[in-house]
């Protein structure tokens, strides 16, 4: 049985070699010529993928090719004996090479058991995965990949500017000289705060970012251009602040596209179509080394839920499209209609916001409990309609009757735009007010180029603001856990009214959820330049999330009735995310280049910006770096740089269009054999047929 | 391990290492976890002949929850009376199709009779039935419906069944599987 499937899979076989030997060694023969053949005429795909079979098309056949016989152990052995009749010996470097290949394997093993052992969280994940289906689970999965992203940046960022900050700043020296004298107004920064302080102003502090956590190596105001210079030894940290800002941005940059990598080849793999592949996920997506019954039945579950997903989806196509065409331009003209209700939406919010941020601006300065609430009015405003809009969608959706996924991604998209934008609406208003709204030769701006009597440290306000912000964020999400869904579960578990079934209990919504990390974490890393530690706090912060959200999946919410794909759903919440650090990456670049830095604070209160530290210490460099610097800027190697990687490029644009072509032609060669198949038994069958017949009338004849 | 290498002869165990795809150690832990199952007191363990029946087998911890764990017993098995019972030659070839170094052409083929119910070469419709039934369990709920079971099977069949005879055969389901990028690490069990 297992010779013959051998047999059909070689497809061509070369009969010229020696007819006349036994069954086993016949087999073997055909095998060498047939792999040598198919190499000749058809194209070679290898299905081999570890680095053991790459040695295998060496012209002695070696010992390996036995273990790739689907044959039972005895059978191999009477192989290997006929074989070792033919080949003399296996040359002691093939057995090196095995070994070595083996020993390496087992490393790669082994390196990847510990590492699995290491990866946070990957128990609650797999139950999570189980018992709420992988939509779910893909929430999770990015939370988990926020924090270590953001632990990561804390530890870069710790290692180049706070730490040198503090071991230097009783060492170095700060640059004290002004250019001219008329701008002792703008050095004039005072935040420790005067006399007794009361105890409650203290909370306030530490909510609002003021007071005595001002000044602190929280924000940018504290840290000092302190330059060491030893002899064999220098450091300077408003160089050091600037390029780990910039690496840092660039690290998470390569972290997003490595995991959308990873994410799309599993899409592209699976054919690339919207709907999954179900001979793929029926015939390869179990795990055989899964131990224990309770894995097994989360796997099985698991498997069912996606299972489930797909055929749901299909069955809403097929749907949609059996509609008349009546019925589809009624459709039609519904959506455009949602979609523009929806924008309007969106449009309101905004104005909402900008008012709230120009009120708070006029009424920054009032003390106590008041003043904290004007304070934090544009984010009280901001996550009211974060709350508000997505809510009304919703029911824009249900009325639109999109596919499942679809509406997923048509509600992401939308609460994406008002979450950022509103976002970029608080930073817009900021930006006017510090700047004068860009005229920077008017009113209060002319003295410093910054309104200096507003805001002495523009640079720690901002900080503040992202602060301010990110903490809202954390307390917002706890409140509602506290107060809006564990009571629903109480009420709807034991008050058993028509209202409490018709609310029922809540689902987790993941796309607004994946909405909350992705403003969190843009809103950390516009704040990132100002407030350097707010990545250490946004990684406690996420922390604190995965366990809270985990506590209300578990004990309030029902698993969900629309089930929710999570293979596309994952590269697409990495490119919402993409979204926010181009929107943080905006801020970076224009914070550092355009706008004169506070006079009275921070490491750059003596350039005309940030970036101009760059630019001075590149002078400074010896001569053949900065001529090698201009020269790899210049257009001398950039357009020769330019035009070779669009050479590489056609070259595997063309080489994918090969490899596609390939398989179409090995599609069509697989059914045409089939086809050969089949009227070759039908063949067989006239022929038996005809047989009998004869037989039938040789015997009656015989009879008569 | 000083007293079962005695019985495993060193000739043994390189000719095992050279006919699949186990490391040293590999067997020698293989032949300890075998003679811990193998009871029969009245004869010493035969690598060739000693054979250890089914429902001992499954009780291994690898395999008990498998949902698979008949299946592949009697894949594996070279018993001539088809009781699914392996001899210690049986179980390393499965240890090796499940290794870490077997090739995916190795593993595609004994993936395929291991879902190939009837034995018959191609997983037709009640192969797929079952295929599906052991990968959702059939407790009441996780088990598909009976539209969402023929829905399924017709759309396997759409993508897979190439040459359109109603079937899938070996060479169709290993094109199905070399699309697959994790089908290598996750047919593997590791003892």
């Amino acid at each position: 049985m297992a010779m013959e499937i051998q047999r059909q899979d070689s497809g061509v076989w070369d009969d010229s070699e020696d007819n006349g030997s036994p069954g086993d060694r016949q087999s073997l023969r055909l095998r060498r010529v047939s792999s040598q053949v198919t190499q000749k005429n058809y194209p070679q795909f290898s299905w081999s993928v570890t680095p053991t079979e790459t040695d295998r098309e060496g012209p002695r056949g070696s010992q390996r090719d036995i273990r790739t016989l689907p044959m039972p152990m005895a059978l191999k052995r009477a192989v290997r004996q006929v074989q070792q009749m033919q080949v003399p010996v296996v040359s002691r470097m093939d057995s090196w090479k095995r070994k070595k290949t083996k020993v390496l394997l087992k490393l790669k093993d082994d390196a990847m058991e510990i590492l699995s052992f290491f990866t946070l969280w990957n128990k609650s994940l797999q139950m999570i995965g189980g018992n709420f289906g992988g939509g779910v689970q893909s929430y999770f999965l990015f939370l988990r990949f926020l924090v270590i992203l953001n632990f990561i940046s804390f530890l870069l960022i710790a290692g180049f500017v706070l730490i040198p900050s503090i071991v230097f700043s009783s060492v170095g020296t700060s640059f004290l000289v002004l250019n001219s004298t008329g701008l002792e107004n703008c050095t004039k920064y005072d935040p420790n705060p005067q006399g007794l302080v009361a105890f409650y102003k203290y909370l306030l502090d530490v909510v609002s970012g003021t007071g005595f956590m001002e000044y602190s190596y929280l924000f940018y105001g504290y840290y000092n251009n302190t330059v060491v210079e030893d002899s064999d030894f220098s450091y300077n940290i408003p160089l050091a602040y600037v390029f780990t800002a910039v690496f840092y941005f660039a690290f998470c940059l390569i972290c997003i596209i490595a995991r959308m990598g990873t994410a799309a080849r599993v899409a592209v793999a699976t054919g690339g179509s919207t709907v999954s592949n179900y001979s793929i996920t029926v015939f390869t997506a179990w795990n055989y080394g899964c131990l224990g019954d309770t894995a097994t039945t989360l796997q099985q579950k698991n498997l069912h839920y996606q299972l489930q997903v797909d055929l749901e989806e299909e069955r809403i196509k097929k749907q949609a499209a059996a509609l008349t065409s009546k019925e589809k331009v009624v459709l039609y003209s519904v959506r455009v209609l949602m979609g523009f209700l929806a924008l309007g939406l969106i449009i309101a919010a905004f104005y909402c916001i900008f008012l709230a941020t120009n009120f708070s601006q006029q009424k920054s300065g009032t003390s106590g409990i008041q003043g904290l609430i004007w304070d934090y009015l544009p984010s009280i405003v901001i996550t009211a309609a974060n709350f508000m809009v997505p809510l009304l969608c919703d029911q824009i959706a249900v009325i639109e009757r999109y596919a499942p996924s679809t509406t997923v991604i048509v509600a992401l998209l939308r609460a994406v735009f008002l979450r950022l934008v509103s976002l970029g609406v608080l930073l817009f208003t900021l930006w006017s007010q510090i700047t004068c709204d860009g005229d920077t030769n008017t009113g209060d701006c002319k003295l410093c180029q910054y309104n200096h009597n507003l805001y002495p440290c523009w640079e720690t306000r901002i900080g503040q603001e992202m602060y301010k912000l990110t903490l809202f964020d954390l307390l917002t999400n706890i409140a509602v856990l506290l107060l809006v869904e564990f009571p629903r579960r109480i009420v709807v578990d034991h008050w058993s009214s028509k209202l409490a079934r018709w609310v029922g209990r809540q689902e987790f919504e993941v796309p607004l959820n994946v909405l909350g990390l992705v403003y969190g974490q843009t809103v950390v890393w516009t704040g990132a330049l100002f407030c350097p530690l707010l990545p250490a706090i946004n990684t406690i912060k996420f922390i604190i999330l995965f366990y809270c959200k985990k506590a209300t999946l578990f004990h309030n919410c029902r698993p969900a009735q629309k089930t929710f794909r999570s293979t596309t759903s994952s590269f697409f919440f990495l490119m919402v995310l993409l979204f926010g650090w181009s929107l943080a990456t905006l801020v970076l670049i224009y914070s550092l280049s355009e706008i004169q830095p506070s006079l009275g604070c921070g490491p750059f209160s003596f350039f005309p910006s940030m970036w101009s530290v760059v630019a001075n210490t590149f002078y400074k460099l010896p001569t053949v770096t900065r001529e090698f610097l201009f020269f790899i800027g210049s257009q001398a190697f950039s357009i020769p740089l330019f035009v070779l990687s669009c050479v590489v490029m056609c070259y595997f644009a063309a080489l994918f269009s090969v490899h596609g072509k390939n398989v179409a032609l090995l599609r069509a060669q697989l059914k045409l054999e089939g086809r050969d198949k089949q009227f070759l038994v039908k063949q067989i069958v006239e022929l038996s047929r005809r047989l009998q017949t004869l037989h039938h009338s040789a015997g009656e004849e015989e009879s008569i | 391990m000083g007293g079962n290498t005695s019985q495993l002869s060193k000739e043994n165990v390189s000719e095992y290492q050279e006919l699949t795809f186990l490391t040293k150690q590999e067997i020698l832990l293989a032949y300890k976890r075998f003679s811990e199952l193998y009871e029969d007191r009245r004869s010493s363990l035969d690598p060739r002949t000693s054979r250890i029946p089914l429902q001992k087998m499954t009780e291994l911890p690898e395999l008990r929850s498998n949902p698979f764990k008949h299946r592949i017993c009697r894949v594996f098995s070279t018993s001539e009376v088809k009781d699914g019972s392996l001899s210690f030659e049986d179980f390393l070839d499965l240890l090796s199709a499940f290794s870490d170094s077997a090739t995916l052409e190795i593993k595609s083929h004994y993936a395929f009779c291991i879902f190939d119910d009837d034995n018959d070469g191609t997983l037709n419709r009640k192969d797929l039935e079952k295929l599906i039934n052991h990968l959702t369990s059939e407790s009441e709920d996780t088990k598909l419906t009976r539209n969402e079971m023929e829905q399924l099977i017709n759309n396997i069949l759409e993508e897979s069944d190439i040459d359109k005879d109603g079937t899938v055969n070996l060479s169709e389901f290993q094109h199905v599987i070399s699309r697959s990028p994790d089908f290598v690490s996750s047919f593997k069990i590791v003892l």
